[in-house]
């Protein structure tokens, strides 16, 4: 093992650049699954609230699937799996438009909506009954109860959840280099590779990565200071 | 579709099942097993001790073990088996095999997030029984071991399990460093089929989810069960905490 | 204080007809037929258990009945209608709750201007400026931008009072308002519902408070095992109830 330097890593500039795109990747990762996710799940929610026994099973299924199937095969099913199904010039094209990225951003969105959805079901079974009846005897219809009175509070109920679930999301972003996602971890391997300055390596990611979950966790953090209800609790 | 399912469990279910053995490691399902049962076993005790250092006012344990926890809620799972993949052959001078690589990360990692639990089931005890029992002459640790602990632990014990079955699905992460493991069996068999990967991987998620989803299941009739049996008593929903993290790989 | 139709003029504020309610075997309203007229205050009272609130929760539907039918205002409540005529329905019939039910993340003012604005499109500045007054009539303009965690029992239920009036009812419903709060607030609530009484406002009260029954009503209404027993003007029904259920109520009371 060479000496401790971690300059030497950071001034390189080939090893910066791949570093970087890592990064770079990996948001585009964390970032692109969390939209899909939360879009999905607020559909989802949406979905089971329509009464109905049909509706109720199929997102019970869904989420009791993507929450007890380990994320690392859902990520596999989807990218050698699910992958081999479908017509031969979407796969080539998705050969050819960096699939593996795509793969992940769906694969890791549609398991974190399970998640999300639950979160926000908890959220709003914990509105009291009193609130959507003091609505509705106010003449607020189903999308006026749930806009103006339901939600606000569900989702300062969620938010604790939420926020550690997206911590959560943005961790499994490095699963993607197990299909060959260029993110961090990836980046990190190959780096590794070329320098063999794995500590120097390691630290820098696990410290990028220590930075971007305790950002999150802060932001949470202020988010929920605002959200607060003045005097409540 | 459904044929091509039964094959591959009638021609691969010994891999799938024990990996190599005997011819090699002990591997498949039965590794699966074996290291999460372990992984939580040992993180266990190391949790209750992480829980402890967070209480203490001494930073001599309170420093190391927060920033334990933070490490683990912040950092990968898969960036922390890196890092134990490079350490330990470098601190015990040997190479270790990957399945002792795997354990050792996940005893850290579950033991960082079991004692948040094991520390929110001794703080939705609240305050009183603290106080009843160092008012009836316990001693500080004597309080937390005869009167606390079993409380808090018996409270906790459906989020164990729940854990357990997080432990289940981050062994997969194994597969990265080549652990014998469920899913490095499952692409073993892929790479031999080469043409039936959707239903090799359909296979896959099927077996985990039904594993998973049982003890999920065990784990919510548990909580119903001491919910019941504590009716009426402090800390009876704490399990349900939302504060609580739980990982999810 | 509404302008009357008509026909309006002798057609009671709310009416209702052979009205019916069962859960599964229970017979939670059994034959009610009974009138609140326009400008009346009617109390209803009765031990606990005997359809006191079901019956005042059936007037704006958020109880189902299986059969007679409910008027309010010369309308149907429980006709088959679209679910925005609902809505329309119940904007116009205040209704207080025991619970108070005020909405957690408003502050006391945004309570009060939320349905107006959200429900019946009236300008936000007017709806501030209505609000402002109402929660002066309730003695709680100082308390405006306070949220509801930060209100004391009886300031809650003066805010959802206030809440209620914003919507310009004719009539106000009151679901055992004070039975939630702490004794020595009891009196503000009642003191606001004094108020409206005196204006002539249309009120409907489920409550155990029988000094504002005496006080207040012009008739009250007994109830027991879901059946209206007894109707009576207050002098009458407390100084000579006429039946057993009702002298038995009413001497427990005094114990």
């Amino acid at each position: 093992m060479q000496d401790f330097d971690l300059v030497a890593v950071l001034t390189n500039p080939e090893f910066r650049a791949m570093l970087l795109g890592g990064l770079v990747m990996t948001f585009v990762v964390a970032v692109g699954s969390w939209c899909l996710a939360m879009g999905l799940a607020i559909t989802l929610l949406v979905v089971r609230l329509v009464p109905g026994r049909v509706t109720e099973w199929l997102v019970g299924t869904y989420v009791a699937y993507h929450r007890n199937v380990p994320t690392l095969v859902q990520l596999m099913l989807w990218y050698f799996g699910i992958s081999s199904l479908l017509p031969d010039g979407l796969q080539m094209f998705l050969t050819d438009n960096n699939g593996e990225a795509v793969f992940a951003i769906v694969a890791l969105g549609l398991c974190q909506a399970a998640y999300f959805s639950e979160d926000l079901r908890s959220g709003l079974r914990a509105v009291p009954p009193g609130q959507t009846e003091a609505a509705r005897a106010l003449g607020h219809g189903f999308i006026g109860t749930m806009r103006h009175v339901l939600m606000p509070q569900a989702l300062r109920n969620a938010l604790p959840s939420l926020i550690n679930h997206s911590v959560s999301l943005f961790k499994n972003s490095s699963l993607a280099m197990a299909i060959g996602v260029a993110e961090l971890t990836h980046a990190v391997k190959e780096v590794e590779n070329q320098s063999f300055q794995t500590f120097e390596i390691y630290l820098i990611a696990t410290i990028a990565y220590l930075v971007c979950s305790l950002a999150i966790m802060a932001v949470g953090a202020v988010l929920s200071r605002q959200a607060a209800i003045a005097g409540a609790r | 579709m459904l044929l091509d399912l039964v094959d591959i469990i009638r021609e691969n279910w010994l891999l799938l099942l024990i990996g190599q053995y005997p011819n090699g490691p002990l591997g498949g399902f039965a590794a699966t097993l074996i290291l999460s049962v372990l992984s939580i076993a040992l993180a266990f005790p190391l949790s209750v001790l992480i829980a402890f250092a967070r209480f203490s006012t001494n930073p001599l344990l309170l420093w190391p073990a927060t920033v334990l926890v933070y490490v683990a809620r912040g950092v990968p799972l898969l960036m922390l088996i890196l890092w134990v993949y490079f350490m330990v052959p470098l601190l015990i001078g040997a190479n270790v095999p990957g399945f002792v690589t795997m354990l050792v990360t996940l005893v850290i990692y579950e033991g960082a997030f079991l004692s948040e639990v094991v520390r929110g089931g001794i703080v939705a005890l609240g305050r009183g029984q603290v106080e009843t029992a160092r008012a009836l002459g316990h001693g500080y640790f004597g309080a937390m071991i005869h009167i606390i602990l079993p409380q808090a632990l018996y409270n906790v014990m459906p989020s164990i399990l729940s854990q357990f079955v997080s432990a289940i699905k981050e062994t997969t992460l194994g597969y990265v460093i080549n652990v014998p493991e469920l899913t490095f069996a499952a692409n073993q068999v892929n790479n031999q089929l080469l043409t039936k990967p959707f239903e090799v991987f359909f296979l896959l998620a099927i077996i985990y989810f039904l594993v998973c989803w049982t003890l999920t299941r065990a784990a919510l009739v548990l909580e119903r069960r001491i919910a019941h049996k504590r009716a009426g008593m402090p800390g009876v929903a704490l399990s349900l905490n939302p504060q609580m993290p739980v990982p999810e790989p | 204080m509404t302008q009357e139709t008509p026909t309006a003029k002798v057609e009671p504020m709310i009416r209702f007809s052979n009205v019916n309610k069962n859960y599964g075997g229970f017979q939670a309203l059994v034959d009610i037929n009974a009138e609140v007229a326009r400008g009346e205050v009617v109390v209803v009272c009765g031990p606990s258990g005997s359809g006191k609130s079901t019956l005042i929760r059936t007037v704006n539907r958020l109880e189902e009945i299986h059969s007679g039918t409910i008027t309010f205002d010369g309308r149907s409540v429980h006709g088959k209608m679209r679910g925005s005529e609902l809505n329309h329905l119940r904007s116009r019939i205040g209704f207080v709750f025991q619970s108070f039910n005020l909405f957690p993340h408003l502050s006391a003012l945004e309570n009060v201007t939320i349905s107006p604005v959200k429900v019946n499109g009236v300008d936000r500045e007017q709806a501030r400026d209505r609000a402002m007054r109402l929660l002066d009539r309730v003695g709680l303009s100082a308390k405006a931008n306070a949220y509801p965690a930060q209100l004391s029992g009886g300031q809650q239920q003066r805010v959802a009072i206030a809440r209620a009036l914003a919507m310009e009812p004719p009539a106000m419903l009151f679901d055992e308002p004070t039975s939630a709060l702490d004794p020595e607030m009891v009196g503000e609530v009642l003191a606001v519902m004094r108020g409206l009484a005196a204006d002539g406002m249309t009120m409907m009260c489920v409550t155990h408070e029988m000094g504002f029954a005496r006080e207040v009503a012009d008739r009250v209404w007994f109830m027991d095992a879901g059946q209206i027993l007894e109707t009576a003007e207050p002098s009458v029904f407390f100084g000579d109830p006429q039946h057993a259920r009702a002298q038995r109520f009413l001497s427990d009371l005094r114990h």
